[in-house]
């Protein structure tokens, strides 16, 4: 090292001719905050393969109850409770079709593979699993729309208009919010039939509150920015600043609040069916086939274990979808 | 702060009154009778019965009597049980989910500080890497589904505990865990995020430069401040548990309200729900009251601006 600095001698260095029209250059292309928080997204790799998992699972709930022509209540009690059998996976012991050993296919001449296995009245699990979680996404799907329209127009309303408005709004949040929406979920539940209706209302009636209070902090944040009375001197209408403005600036926070949203939707939906206030036989959910199972959890465990696999799973994906998109949207966020 | 303590009692009156109300309307609207064998009565015992019970005067009536009775203590008696008072029984069963609910919370609550103090610390090493998955994992995976794994490997597989009931210490292991490691992963999510904006102030680099050692750093400066906010997850925990709660209890066949609500739901023995539900909602709001005024008592910044801003 020592020689080397020596042979650095001072008339090496010399100022260097500064272009003033290079210093005007913008090197690199312009990223929008969409396009910024896109390639943020696309780095995190938890969360990308979150999303190819739920693509998935979407994709064999839709598909999934047509493989093998059977219908959700299509019982038979002559293949009930059979373990779960893949024909190409007979290898791995989960899928043998065999329980304590004995191959129960062989024992009652059964020569169809069910892939899940058969529950105690001989309804195939395979369809029955992914028709429960065409209802756990349906919910989830009615719950962002819920949020959005709802808890954003609530919370748009009550953040911009302020005053009068404002307070009389929030009052009623807060009495609504006082109460746990268990309360809330339960008593809407007894009024209305048990059902995909019910929980569907109820879901509705509760998960609006927070988004409402994200979207008028954001509200009340914004808009008393500079951009906002620009537009305002130009004359644009209420209606305009809000949904031009003010929901375009905050989109990240609401983005990130439905993603929230949607697995605490999922959850309720379960939890609600596991203690019988939702779905109810024939229909199947998630949560239903978990309580059906775990009935039999000791004998047959298999027939818990599907249903419970996909809606962890759901969840899961739901919740690091949830923190990945937080970290691309809001970076000071990050945790 | 009076003002302030004065304001927020006020609405969680408010807020109890239209618990009540609304509870009572949609008991008043509920589809099929409480009584068993109602289409094998004739319509003058059903008529008897409803006298009874008080259940064929006017709505407004039934309301202000209830109201009433309320006020002194009295929540009617269940249907179910020959009329025996429904306060009677949730003061019986209530201390058995106020215990579930409470080591639950205690063993939560601890794991959870402790885990988010070490993930806080080695942020983005392997032990930070690990929690964080877990936490992922027990924050999604419902209580119910992990009762059900926890029950059937430690249960019945490898019979460590007893499957069901709530009498020894060892009944106690697998349902508080159950619930617990809910309020865990989320308490050491939120201390994990503490650690790391603290670790991160001007005060910590000064006492570092001071000479102290990184144990006397991270305890005396880091932790402490650090466990304030915690406070705020309490209240939202709480509903939690009693979510947690309602599920574990039917699950381990534990005597508490929670089981005992489902049961009244399932047998429209309306005084029960709503008295339990009145409970419960209580509950709730007493809890948040308490960490709203806590919090404004442990961190005076929020005083300063005149009270939580939500």
């Amino acid at each position: 090292m020592t020689t080397t600095e020596a042979s650095v001698t001072k008339d090496l260095f010399g100022p260097v001719e500064a272009d003033n029209s290079e210093s005007e250059k913008i090197s690199g292309e312009s990223i929008s905050a969409w396009k910024d928080a896109v390639r943020r997204f696309v780095t995190n790799k938890g969360a990308m393969a979150s999303m190819i998992i739920i693509a998935l699972i979407v994709i064999l709930a839709i598909i999934g109850p047509h493989f093998f022509g059977y219908g959700t209540d299509d019982q038979d009690v002559s293949r009930a409770n059979l373990p779960p059998k893949i024909g190409a996976l007979t290898w791995i012991p989960a899928f043998s079709g065999q329980e304590g050993g004995v191959d129960i296919y062989k024992e009652k001449h059964i020569t169809t593979n069910y892939w899940f296995g058969t529950d105690q009245l001989g309804r195939d699990l395979w369809t029955r699993t992914w028709n429960g979680t065409q209802i756990s996404l349906i919910i989830a799907l009615i719950a962002t729309l819920a949020d959005v329209l709802i808890g954003v127009v609530y919370g748009g309303v009550s953040g911009y208009f302020g005053g009068m408005v404002d307070n009389v709004l929030q009052r009623i949040l807060e009495i609504i919010a006082g109460i746990p929406s268990l309360v809330w979920i339960i008593l809407l539940i007894l009024i209305m039939q048990p059902g995909l209706f019910a929980i569907t209302v109820a879901i509705l009636a509760t998960s609006w509150l927070s988004m409402a209070r994200i979207v008028r902090g954001e509200m009340l944040k914004l808009k008393n920015q500079e951009f906002v009375l620009a537009s305002r001197t130009l004359g644009a209408s209420d209606g305009r600043i809000i949904f031009k403005h003010l929901i375009p600036n905050s989109i990240g926070m609401i983005i990130i609040n439905t993603m929230f949203s949607v697995p605490s939707a999922i959850f309720f939906e379960a939890f609600l069916s596991f203690i019988g206030l939702g779905i109810r036989s024939p229909q199947s959910s998630l949560g239903s086939l978990i309580n059906d199972g775990y009935q039999m959890l000791q004998i047959h465990p298999y027939q818990t274990l599907y249903p419970g696999i996909i809606i962890s799973l759901l969840l899961i994906c739901f919740n690091i979808m949830g923190d990945g998109l937080r970290d691309a949207f809001d970076p000071k966020l990050r945790r | 702060m009076g003002r302030y303590i004065l304001k927020r009692v006020g609405y969680m009156l408010v807020t109890f009154y239209v618990v009540i109300t609304l509870t009572f309307l949609s008991m008043k609207m509920l589809p099929g009778t409480p009584f068993k064998f109602a289409n094998r009565l004739t319509p003058e015992q059903l008529n008897q019965l409803k006298h009874y019970y008080g259940l064929d005067q006017p709505i407004p009536v039934q309301y202000l009597h209830y109201l009433w009775n309320m006020l002194h203590g009295d929540l009617g008696g269940s249907f179910q049980y020959g009329m025996q008072p429904v306060t009677e029984f949730l003061l019986q069963r209530f201390p058995i989910s106020m215990e579930l609910g409470i080591e639950s919370m205690i063993f939560g609550t601890v794991l959870g500080i402790v885990l988010g103090i070490i993930s806080g610390i080695y942020r983005g090493k392997f032990l930070d890497w690990g929690t964080v998955t877990l936490t992922v994992l027990f924050i999604s995976i419902p209580s119910f589904i992990f009762a059900a794994i926890l029950q059937y490997f430690f249960s019945v597989k490898i019979q460590l505990f007893p499957v069901i009931g709530w009498d020894s210490p060892m009944t106690h292991v697998l349902p508080v865990i159950s619930i617990g490691v809910g309020v865990m992963a989320s308490i050491a999510r939120f201390m994990r995020t503490e650690m790391v904006e603290v670790l991160n102030q001007d005060y910590i680099v000064t006492a570092q430069a001071k000479g102290l050692s990184t144990v006397a750093v991270i305890y005396k400066h880091a932790i402490r401040n650090a466990m304030i906010p915690i406070v705020t997850v309490i209240g939202p925990m709480t509903a939690a548990v009693v979510t947690g709660s309602l599920v574990i209890e039917n699950i381990f066949a534990i005597p508490g309200i929670g089981s005992q609500f489902i049961d009244a739901i399932v047998t429209n023995d309306y005084p029960m729900i709503m008295g339990t539900t009145e409970l419960y909602a209580a509950l709730f709001i007493v809890t948040i009251l308490i960490v709203d005024i806590l919090y404004g008592v442990i961190d005076p910044r929020i005083r300063v601006s005149g009270g939580k801003s939500s």
